[in-house]
């Protein structure tokens, strides 16, 4: 019978505690916690990270995984920029386009963050880190690599400490644009990007300078080279999907993925991943992609919080 | 005293859960100390002692991640109806049920865990959280059940053939 009882009252407790931590009320007592047991978490990180790679290396990986590891930053910080510049053509095609429109994102101002802990429990996708609202950090925050390519967003910001939402987390989604056809450097040097061509007039419609209404967007053809747009989601099972792409969509493999920006909840043109495997089933009414982060989210040390852009706020506030 | 070291020693393995923790995948997930170590003491020590460490643990845990606080205590209360309910059988060890109660514990520390966060709105892949990663959870704490459950026992006092076996187990029911 005290066997009840003590269920009982652990039940009891929990609930209340969950109602409580659900309203924020114990939030608090979360930052308090934090702040004891971050410099130990940190120090357990930073030692157990060589004791790692010295797993790594008795298979003779050690000095491969550090330099894939580097080579990975480096190609992610080169896709981001070639993703940049696809980007800057395209938008500069799309300013022609809309006389008058200026330039919506200010110049990035970043925050850099250590990683302090990791969920673990297999459910979630998400890290901690040691800068909170006290920091400037708020709720939905965007939070990019050290190569500048998105990771999540903040979470749960306490005063000194944040949960950040990554990518991969099943509660993720992302508003994305994937250029289908394979990156061709060689194409589109960057002196070519300054001054486009004139754009090509939709038939039957008038000037776009002339006409400030919205006028239908053309379908996206795969041999184009325009962004086709879709939404990229975290999945426990392949990671990140991206999905609702039209249905007779050819996407090469290797293509890159990065935010449209549409929502307002990003900034256009951050640099999400590459194409690793496309899905078309006849009877799905959209094409499907496996997109590999072009972060490296499970080994994370530092990130940065995008300071400069403000998200969107959607859902309630 | 003796809730003052479990305190502390959950503490730590907290603090080991999300720091060290991440390093150690094992069939694709993480071995989960603090749930193990609840586990240990429920049946070691006894299941009125195993309630009170199951809700400090289960507090301590909560605090270092990101579920909602209270989650783990109530997730982790299973365990101590568990070690309750294994010592209606007479054994000759307490490592065996131990290794049970880890288990089964994974098994019902998960399912709680998924309904809360489904509760509180958060996505939850039922079928894949099942298949992926409860059931190899439930092998994996198994399996490192003696990293926690030797020290556990060695603080409770009692000697290296008890436990492996030699000392007989009744019920408290």
């Amino acid at each position: 019978m005290r066997l009840v009882w003590w269920l009982t009252a652990i039940a009891v407790v929990s609930l209340m505690s969950i109602a409580l931590s659900e309203r924020r009320t114990l939030d608090p007592v979360q930052n308090l916690s934090l702040t004891v047991t971050a410099p130990m978490a940190s120090g357990l990180r930073d030692a157990a990270r060589p004791v790692d790679d010295m797993f790594r290396g008795i298979t003779d990986r050690g000095d491969i995984v550090r330099e894939n590891r580097e080579l990975k930053e480096q190609v992610e910080g080169l896709q981001k920029t070639f993703a940049e510049q696809q980007d800057a053509q395209q938008r500069v095609r799309e300013l022609e386009e809309a006389l008058g429109v200026k330039q919506g994102r200010p110049e990035d101002q970043l925050l850099a963050a250590n990683v302090i802990a990791e969920d673990t429990s297999g459910l979630k996708r998400m890290i901690a880190i040691d800068r909170g609202s006290g920091d400037g950090l708020d709720e939905g925050m965007v939070v990019l690599s050290r190569g500048g390519s998105l990771v999540g967003t903040v979470a749960r910001a306490f005063e000194d400490f944040a949960w950040v939402r990554l990518i991969t987390d099943p509660d993720s989604t992302v508003n994305a644009q994937v250029a289908p056809g394979p990156p061709q450097p060689q194409q589109t040097p960057a002196s070519d990007v300054v001054i486009p061509s004139t754009p090509t007039p939709v038939p039957g419609s008038t000037p776009p300078s002339a006409t400030p209404a919205p006028t239908p967007t053309p379908a996206p053809r795969a041999d184009s080279g325009e962004y086709v747009r879709g939404v990229a989601e975290g999945d426990l099972r392949h990671g990140l999907l991206l999905d609702l792409l039209p249905p007779d969509l050819t996407l090469a493999e290797d293509s890159l993925v990065s935010t449209s920006g549409l929502g307002g909840n990003y900034p256009r043109a951050l640099l999400i991943g590459t194409v690793e495997s496309v899905e078309q089933r006849p009877q799905s009414p959209f094409t499907r992609a496996t997109i590999e982060p072009a972060a490296a989210l499970s080994g994370l040390d530092t990130v940065l919080i995008l300071l400069s852009f403000q998200p969107a706020r959607l859902s309630g506030e | 005293m003796r809730y003052l070291l479990a305190l502390l020693a959950a503490a730590f393995l907290t603090v080991l859960h999300v720091s060290v923790i991440p390093y150690v995948e094992v069939l694709g997930v993480m071995p989960d100390l603090v749930l193990i170590f609840a586990a240990s003491w429920a049946v070691v020590r006894g299941h009125e002692e195993g309630a009170i460490v199951v809700l400090l643990a289960g507090f301590l845990r909560d605090l270092a991640t990101s579920d909602p606080l209270g989650t783990s205590a109530l997730a982790l209360a299973p365990i101590v109806l568990i070690a309750a309910a294994i010592r209606l059988r007479a054994i000759e060890t307490e490592f065996v049920p131990t290794v049970l109660v880890v288990a089964c514990g994974s098994l019902a520390y998960g399912m709680i865990s998924m309904t809360v966060l489904a509760i509180t709105g958060q996505t939850v892949v039922w079928d894949h959280a099942v298949l992926r990663i409860l059931l190899p959870a439930c092998l994996v704490n198994a399996l490192f059940t003696p990293l926690v459950y030797v020290p556990v026992h060695a603080f409770s006092g009692q000697g290296r053939v008890s436990a492996i076996g030699a000392r007989r187990l009744t019920s408290p029911l």
